[in-house]
């Protein structure tokens, strides 16, 4: 019983239905368009349901796009940002919640301010940084600078996990003889498990669907992302519907599939980091 | 169970002349030393390094091109201290953007806060609805802003989306929604909210489910009704979280522009032009780099004073 079993008279069934058609309405929509015939998708009257399946408008996407050059530079820039954020995050969230070191409480405070500087003011500066070093039109560079939006914000998420692994642990792992390495890779990394599996999540969403720095710095279109290619199908055939419907059911896909198999730990995750705040 | 406890009857006369068990509670944290403190910056210098190439030194950039007259990126310019400033401010479009920025920040919290507060009240139930809408609801934000606004234009065309045709059948005609100068703003706000508020649902769920139920029934059996529970119960409780969801997602909504750029680009005459969008146009479309950099300077001092000002008056009490 919660308290929002005292608000039985609003009609939940209804709020419940209304919720479940704005969240999957869309997504249902875009999927079956997708299977329909090019001359289905632009009937006059809708159809709620493909009259003729067909997987003609994959197939064509296979064969006239480059979308597996687009979905492996997406799984590598995703799987890189994710690995890179979840080192230096709790890396970070470990000196400052855990250590405590001396001024963890300002940098804590500028690691705070650092997801909240405006994404568009920094393109035009770090173009020229970018350059400068060399990262430039690479992966690698786009990488970083996913890093360097989604690490500060993962490090404030794992701030709960890690306070809510008990000190005590600690003290006896170093009466056990623990070093300092040791006691965080051995024993509180393993408590911090569901955190860790929230910024897995957070930073390869993050990377999957950034679209302002992969336009920007990304120049070769060997080395376009998903929804720099998506983009470009869009613009290239505005009218083929089926094309574009099937673009972006493969674009979404990858994230359907993480989600379905880690969906219930981001959620859960989530939770836990709220109530440690 | 049975185990004696601090709690034992005989109550205990507070004397100071029993520091045993009291210092036991109120001891220090051990410092670890030099090794330790070692190791703690040892940790942070990465995150620290990432950080200072790819936000702060840019940042220090922008604040730089803004004291000169650049124009095409990189072309050569000079020094002219705050005459940018002063083009900036004497802009209409400047201050037209802030105030669309303003209008899309509110509207973008109330629709959110709706959608995302519905959403987390019913996550809370129990029943299959919940159990797997905790799964399904993130989709919308795990989608592409790509794919998003293609849904949205397919979904909204004005010859063939399945949306324009429900609203005809009730006789209602949407038009061209993202073309239409009238009604573009409120769209695009429509579909970013669509593509956040599942973010929001999950935290407030998550804060939610920190109530304890006991508090609750106890309030119940007081004779409090669902609303007064809530505003004395559930709110001070939600209050943190709501703080600290509220500062972040303003800041990040205000920031938003791939929604914006992805559908209207801005138009149509401008009437999706947020602050962010104005930059972007400026720096890439008008090629005025130093403006586009005392635009965003001006925006960060703006988004900084009304952050602080979020923070001085609407802080929880206790909270860090």
């Amino acid at each position: 019983m919660t308290w929002s079993s005292g608000l039985r008279r609003v009609p939940a069934g209804l709020t419940m239905v209304l919720i479940t058609l704005i969240a999957l309405g869309p997504i249902y929509w875009v999927v079956v368009s997708a299977f329909k015939t090019p001359q289905e998708i632009i009937r006059p009257t809708p159809t709620l349901w493909p009259q003729t399946w067909t997987t003609h408008n994959f197939s064509r996407l296979l064969e006239t796009t480059p979308y597996t050059t687009y979905l492996s530079n997406s799984l590598l820039v995703a799987l890189g940002t994710t690995v890179l954020t979840v080192v230096l995050a709790v890396c970070a969230a470990y000196g400052l919640y855990r250590l405590e070191v001396p001024g963890s409480g300002m940098i804590a405070g500028l690691i705070l301010v650092a997801f909240m500087i405006p994404g568009t003011l920094l393109i035009v500066p770090l173009y020229g940084i970018l350059s400068d070093i060399g990262l430039i039109n690479s992966l690698a560079g786009l990488i970083l600078v996913n890093v360097a939006f989604t690490a500060p914000f993962c490090t404030w998420l794992l701030r709960g996990f890690i306070m809510s692994v008990p000190k005590e642990i600690d003290e006896a792992a170093a009466i056990d003889g623990a070093g300092p390495v040791r006691t965080m890779f051995q024993i509180v990394l393993p408590l911090m498990a569901p955190g860790l599996a929230t910024a897995v999540v957070y930073s390869f969403v993050f990377a999957w669907t950034e679209y302002v720095y992969a336009t920007q710095f990304i120049l070769d279109d060997r080395l376009h992302t998903l929804p720099i290619g998506l983009s470009a199908i869009v613009g290239q055939y505005t009218i083929d519907w089926g094309l574009v419907m099937a673009g972006t059911v493969f674009t979404i896909l990858p994230t359907l599939i993480l989600f379905i198999v880690a969906g219930r730990y981001f959620v859960g995750g989530l939770i836990t980091g709220a109530n440690k705040t | 169970m049975g185990a004696p406890d601090r709690s034992a009857p005989g109550r205990a006369p507070d004397s100071p002349a029993a520091p045993a068990p009291r210092s036991r509670t109120s001891r220090r944290r051990r410092r670890g030393g030099i090794k330790h403190d070692l190791f703690g910056y040892l940790l942070l210098t990465p995150i620290l390094a990432v950080m200072a190439l790819v936000l702060a030194l840019p940042l220090v950039q922008a604040v730089l091109t803004s004291l000169r007259d650049e124009r095409v990126i990189g072309s050569p310019s000079e020094t002219v201290g705050f005459d940018t400033y002063l083009i900036i401010l004497q802009d209409p479009a400047f201050w037209d953007a802030l105030g669309r920025s303003g209008l899309w920040l509110l509207l973008n919290l109330a629709v959110q806060t709706v959608l995302a507060f519905g959403t987390a009240l019913l996550l809370q139930r129990q029943g299959w609805w919940a159990r797997t809408a905790r799964v399904w609801v993130v989709l919308p934000w795990v989608i592409p802003t790509v794919a998003v606004a293609v849904i949205w234009q397919w979904m909204l065309n004005s010859n063939y989306g399945v949306i324009t045709h429900a609203f005809a059948a009730i006789g209602i005609d949407l038009g061209s929604p993202f073309s239409d100068p009238g009604i573009a703003l409120i769209t695009v706000i429509l579909v970013n909210s669509w593509h956040w508020f599942p973010l929001a649902a999950v935290v407030i769920y998550g804060a939610l489910a920190t109530v304890p139920v006991s508090v609750l029934e106890a309030a119940k059996v007081d004779g409090a009704n669902a609303w007064q529970t809530f505003w004395a119960v559930t709110f001070p409780i939600l209050q943190p979280v709501l703080f600290a969801l509220g500062l972040v997602g303003s800041l990040w909504s205000f920031n938003v522009l791939d929604t914006i750029l992805l559908t209207t680009g801005g138009g149509p005459a401008g009437a999706t032009t947020t602050m962010p969008m104005y930059v972007y146009e400026t720096a890439f479309d008008a090629f005025r780099s130093s403006q586009a950099a005392a635009a965003s300077v001006l925006t960060v001092l703006v988004l900084g004073v009304a952050a602080a000002l979020f923070v001085r008056f609407l802080r929880p009490k206790g909270s860090p």
